[in-house]
């Protein structure tokens, strides 16, 4: 008997540690994936902190990347995403619709501006009419991401060439852009529309201007006195503690009032970076779209952070971290899920650049 | 007296098999088991230069290999690595199709469609590189280009682009920008 007892409390003992070891330390969250655009990075993580907070069985999972890598997550890499968040919400539908969504809800906006710092020559000069001149400047040195890979890069060449239009005149892409490098950028006008041709190797000439990868290096640069301007968005340049110059809304992307005029300057890549996106970025202002892909894992969940980021809340913690926002507007009403609908205006133009052109 | 004798006996059977267990248990809990380092990959390489040429990913293991040390961040600035790298130069793979000079690009693609064109300059290891910790622009010793098929001693996950990569490294453990580590590269192609 005695042995007997001894053997079934080991053999007890034995299945409740093996249980035990085996348990999960806590019950077992839901993963909420959300992957959004390298500039939304700041605001984004109070919005997962605050969504985490009113959802305690929830972790939001958040993974930053270029717009276009975004999308590329769902559509090329198939990976199995809930939410998604794009600094230019017309690469919505033109990457994902049909098959992976179709619907987009535009909820913020943002403009090019001219960062810099307190070290940075002539920052007491700077301002709206003379900045193309203190650029210019041999002893100062600027610097843009790379229009290959970024978003704002690309929208760096579209300010400098609506500079030329805006100003009347005929040197400022030229003394900025091309002659800094080599091969050059050059530009072909077709009718009222001036087409940026990026050459598959986009190097500078000599050490005036540094193109980075993106706006992270750019802001190091910028802090240890390697540069003294960068092309940037206002947001990320608010976010970081930056001093700024804004340009006039006429050539800082910013607004719906001037797409007419933005829409004159067209880049052309100098490769296809990503076989599913052409290479042409036509000038339009700039807008932030959110979806969920058809195939989201968790849609009821998506549904609720997306309704949390359109929300008054969403829209006062985006705001408070510098990020502007716009009432939020559907391109597909009927698509949209119903529980969104309350929450965001109809517009039927539809936001496709390939629709418009 | 005989009843007795068993159960000390039985007692420590029992003991030995629940610790056997235990240990079986501990072990694959803190070692799970990742296996295929020994499965065999099948993977094609394109060479595009003067002439075109096909060659499988036991031919590139073949090809004399280099390890070095490097890592990469992303978009957003989150840091990746470094690692410790191995795997075949790229020049060394270029001049499988007549090589590259400075009148050349090199263009790098995957499966997933993605591309990547890079300078002759880059090819002999010319890059920015960054400090892991501070993201610092700091200076570096000689870099190489190199087709990344281990990484920390093991054969690529396929989320770290297996089985090639395209990798940065040198002596120093220093970061590159990450666009640059095209992942499942399986087209290399020398262009004038």
């Amino acid at each position: 008997m005695k042995a007997r007892h001894i053997a079934a409390l080991v053999i007890i003992a034995a299945v409740v540690v093996s249980v035990a070891l085996y348990m999960p330390h806590e019950q077992e969250k839901t993963r909420l994936k959300v992957i959004y655009a390298g500039s939304l990075i700041v605001p984004f993580e109070q919005i997962e902190k605050q969504f985490e907070s009113q959802h305690p069985g929830v972790d939001v999972q958040m993974e930053g990347h270029g717009s276009i890598q975004v999308i590329r997550q769902v559509t090329d890499i198939h990976k199995e995403v809930d939410v998604l968040a794009v600094a230019d919400d017309s690469l919505i539908p033109d990457m994902m619709y049909p098959d992976y969504s179709d619907w987009t809800v535009r909820f913020a906006t943002n403009q090019m501006v001219i960062a810099y710092n307190n070290k940075s020559k002539y920052a007491n000069e700077i301002n709206e009419s003379n900045w193309y001149e203190i650029l210019a400047r041999q002893d100062v040195k600027f610097g843009f991401s790379n229009p290959m890979l970024d978003s704002c890069g690309y929208r760096t060449l579209m300010v400098t060439q609506l500079a030329e239009l805006y100003y009347e005149s005929q040197t400022i892409f030229v003394d900025l852009i091309v002659y800094n490098f080599d091969p050059q950028i050059s530009v072909t006008k077709n009718g009222d529309t001036y087409i940026v041709l990026v050459p598959e190797i986009f190097e500078p000439r000599a050490e005036k201007v540094v193109i980075r990868g993106g706006s992270v290096q750019l802001i190091a640069l910028l802090d240890y006195g390697g540069i003294d301007y960068a092309f940037e968005y206002k947001s990320v340049a608010q976010q970081h503690g930056l001093m700024f110059l804004e340009l006039p809304a006429q050539i800082d992307l910013s607004s719906p009032e001037y797409e007419d005029v933005y829409k004159k300057v067209i880049v052309r890549l100098g490769f296809q970076r990503f076989a599913s996106v052409d290479t042409e970025r036509v000038g339009m202002p700039i807008f932030y779209g959110i979806t969920i892909p058809k195939n989201a894992p968790h849609p009821e969940l998506a549904v609720e952070f997306v309704k949390f980021v359109l929300s008054e809340e969403g829209q006062r913690a985006l705001r408070d971290l510098k990020q502007p926002t716009i009432p939020p507007v559907t391109d597909n009403f009927d698509k949209t899920p119903d529980e969104l609908r309350p929450v965001v205006i109809k517009d039927n133009k539809g936001i496709s650049r390939k629709e418009e052109r | 007296m005989k009843g007795d004798s068993k159960v000390p006996r039985l007692l420590h059977i029992l003991v030995i098999v629940v610790v056997c267990i235990g240990i079986i248990g501990a072990v694959a809990y803190t070692h799970p088991f990742v296996g295929i380092t020994e499965e065999r990959i099948n993977w094609n390489l394109t060479l595009i230069g003067e002439g075109e040429k096909v060659v499988t990913f036991d031919e590139i293991r073949a090809l004399s290999s280099y390890e070095g040390y490097g890592g990469f961040f992303t978009t957003v600035g989150m840091v990746n690595g470094p690692f410790k790298c191995k795997g075949v130069p790229v020049e060394e793979l270029c001049n499988l199709v007549g090589g590259i000079n400075a009148s050349n690009t090199l263009w790098v693609s995957a499966p997933d469609g993605y591309l990547m064109v890079l300078t002759y300059d880059q090819v002999k290891g010319n890059f920015v590189t960054y400090d892991p910790t501070t993201l610092k622009e700091v200076p570096h010793g000689d870099l190489k280009m190199i087709l990344m098929y281990e990484q920390d001693g093991a054969s690529l996950s396929e989320d770290d682009g297996r089985p090639l990569r395209l990798a940065i490294v040198g002596s120093d453990k220093l970061l590159t920008e990450g666009h640059y580590w095209v992942k499942w590269v399986d087209k290399i192609e020398v262009r004038t």
